[in-house]
């Protein structure tokens, strides 16, 4: 109870349901927390970078109501692609295959004109409006700052050693159905890379395998953070950065339901996990875990981000409603051994006022 | 969790409980409270897994046991943390019965000190009535002293008075033995009668013996003879002034001052008040200033009263 409070904030990856995590913030916020130090991988790299690089955190929720409201108000038509797959690649990501999907574009636009067909409108900014990362590249610039970065919060965000987009989901998909492991994650801290690494790195973690190329830092080839340790959700919930780092109570946030990270495996830590009350899942259907990772639109976001205000007023409330029982006993402990000692005195006083009178009389 | 438990739960940034977020909770605490939450997300997520193919997946997988191991633990964690909770509790319960045990030991003691401080309240309050029926009787008799010494200055200046007005020679006009009937009469229906009223014994006979000392002095002085000098009574003590006016107003004044002398009983006064033709036969023919005065008190201050 004496002991510094030093306060760990862990933001899992899980696509577009990141904005869960917006709505965390603004709870511990009006409950009063201080957050020391932030960890994430993937999209909680991303919203951590934030975090990280904004003076306070009333700034940094500002910064990302604002950006995830920028997300979801933004149709996937006139952005092109899917917000989060253009923002990755405005900030420099490769998007694997471009140059071959822009080819099959432009073949079937010279088909379908030979035929007079009409293909849907949207492929025509394909080829032009997708590699235009200007507005993209001013939204990150806008919202995510390298020098400020360097002096915020300490941020670790997790990166997976690619081993080739292929090899890195058939190891995936080994650990989902139990057959095997993917390798743990390795963790960064942002704050120790050079300037010009923090960003890349940063977005590295969030380097969706297949979709994006891994990027290359030092002499090895990183991806998504989330697929490491996947049975254990060891990079997709990076907690142990947080632990070496000191902090005594870390919140972990999760973005799955049913999420097989353990606390279990952290036997001597103090972890507050916001798990949602209710389903995290939007879509339904065959390909629905898949729609709603890349689901950033005006219907999804705004309830992720009240799902997670109220899940952490909920799951937090409830500790605190513990430790304050627990306080007020300890309160009235210490109150009742003070008046003890108080009680003792009036003792003395009375039993010799009491002798003088006896005396007296 | 139903919704009705949901909402009964519902924190709000207005709760109280957001004012003590800025301490470190207890690893225990956190564990017991938030495993309740980690247990029941767990619960509900394999709860919606029911499907034939979920099922066969979580089993080949090995996800389903992992999930449940989970909650295991998370409700191993909880027991262990109620268990935790209920020693502290215990603990806290047994200081504060010891607590209410000292409590109860100090009322009791209280109950003692009260009985005692009763007793001496009581003894007070006695011992006060007391004090106060003596202080009662005390300025009582200081009363009386202070209305006697009052009634005896008011007699002794009433006497000074008397006699001041008869040594002025305001009394001339009347004969020897008239002069000391009217200062005795009015001495006795004044201040310094009441007094000898009041008084008995030595102190009235104190008083009367300085009255006849000090009427003794005057009637010497104003028959001019010597002490123990005897004269004539019809001649001497009951003859008008000589050479001075006679207030017929004033005769008949002592006439009737003394209408109630007898000439057995009180031969003196009525001698000197009425001035018969013939003498009472118990009056003597020659006499001192003392006889006539000590007679004539004796007359008005003991027999008459």
């Amino acid at each position: 109870m004496s002991a510094p409070m030093k306060v760990g904030l862990v933001l899992s990856g899980g696509g577009a349901k990141g904005a869960y995590q917006v709505g965390v913030l603004r709870a511990l916020r009006e409950l009063g927390t201080r957050i020391d130090a932030v960890s994430g991988a993937s999209i909680g790299a991303l919203n951590g970078g934030i975090l990280a690089s904004s003076p306070s955190l009333d700034i940094a929720i500002e910064r990302l109501e604002s950006l995830w409201g920028r997300l979801a108000d933004e149709s996937p038509l006139s952005m092109k692609a899917p917000g989060y797959l253009a923002l990755l690649a405005a900030t420099g990501l490769r998007l694997q295959g471009a140059g071959a999907l822009l080819g099959l574009v432009y073949a079937a636009k010279k088909v379908a004109g030979a035929f007079e067909y009409e293909l849907p409108s949207w492929l025509d900014g394909l080829d032009d409006g997708l590699l235009d990362d200007q507005p993209l590249k001013q939204l990150m610039d806008e919202f995510l700052d390298s020098k400020q970065l360097a002096t915020g919060m300490p941020l670790y965000v997790s990166l997976y050693r690619s081993n080739g987009g292929l090899r890195d989901l058939a190891s995936a998909f080994m650990a989902e159905l139990g057959l095997g492991d993917t390798p743990d994650s390795e963790f960064m801290h942002i704050q120790s890379l050079k300037e010009d690494q923090r960003k890349q790195v940063l977005l590295a973690s969030a380097a969706i395998p297949l979709l994006f190329a891994s990027r290359k830092h030092g002499e090895k080839r990183y991806s998504d953070g989330g697929q490491g340790g996947w049975q254990t959700m060891q990079g997709n919930t990076p907690i142990t950065p947080l632990l070496e780092a000191g902090c005594n109570l870390v919140i972990v946030t999760h973005l799955s339901d049913g999420s097989p990270w353990s606390r279990q495996r952290f036997p001597d830590a103090t972890i507050l996990e916001i798990r949602p009350q209710q389903s995290l899942n939007r879509a339904t259907g065959l390909m629905s875990g898949a729609q709603d990772l890349l689901g950033f639109d005006v219907d999804k976001i705004p309830t992720w981000i009240e799902q997670g205000y109220r899940d952490t007023l909920h799951c937090v409330g409830r500790v605190m409603e513990a430790q304050k029982s627990r306080n007020d006993l300890r309160a009235s402990e210490a109150a009742l051994a003070g008046m003890g000692a108080e009680s003792a005195r009036a003792d003395r006083v009375l039993a010799e006022a009491m002798a003088r009178l006896t005396k007296k009389s | 969790m139903t919704e009705s438990m949901n909402e009964s739960l519902a924190i709000t940034p207005d709760s109280e409980i957001c004012q003590i977020l800025t301490c470190l909770p207890e690893k225990f605490v956190v564990d017991f409270a938030n495993g309740i939450d980690v247990a029941r997300e767990r619960q509900r997520f394999m709860a919606k897994r029911d499907g034939f193919f979920a099922r066969l997946y979580d089993g080949f997988t090995g996800q389903g046991d992992r999930n449940q191991a989970e909650i295991n633990a998370s409700l191993t964690d909880g027991v262990e943390g109620a268990l935790s909770w209920l020693k502290d509790l215990s603990e806290s319960l047994a200081k504060s019965n010891h607590a209410i045990v000292q409590v109860n030991a100090r009322v009791n003691a209280l109950k003692h000190d009260v009985a005692t401080l009763v007793d001496f309240s009581i003894e007070s309050r006695q011992a006060i009535d007391m004090l106060s029926q003596r202080l009662d009787e005390r300025c009582d008799e200081l009363d009386r002293n202070v209305a006697r010494i009052d009634r005896l200055q008011q007699a002794h200046l009433h006497l000074d008075d008397v006699f001041g007005k008869w040594g002025a020679g305001r009394f001339n006009m009347f004969t020897l033995s008239g002069r000391c009937y009217v200062a005795l009469e009015e001495l006795r229906w004044g201040a310094f009668g009441d007094y000898c009223q009041t008084v008995s014994g030595r102190e009235r006979q104190k008083q009367l013996e300085r009255l006849a000392n000090r009427a003794i002095i005057q009637m010497n002085k104003d028959a001019g003879i010597s002490q123990g000098e005897r004269i004539a009574t019809r001649d001497r003590w009951l003859a008008r002034p000589a050479g001075g006016v006679v207030a017929a107003d004033g005769e008949d004044a002592i006439r009737y001052l003394g209408d109630w002398a007898d000439p057995h009983s009180t031969p003196f006064a009525f001698a000197a008040s009425q001035t018969p033709e013939e003498l009472p036969l118990h009056l003597p023919r020659i006499i001192g200033a003392p006889r006539v005065t000590e007679a004539m008190i004796s007359e008005l201050f003991l027999e008459a009263s």
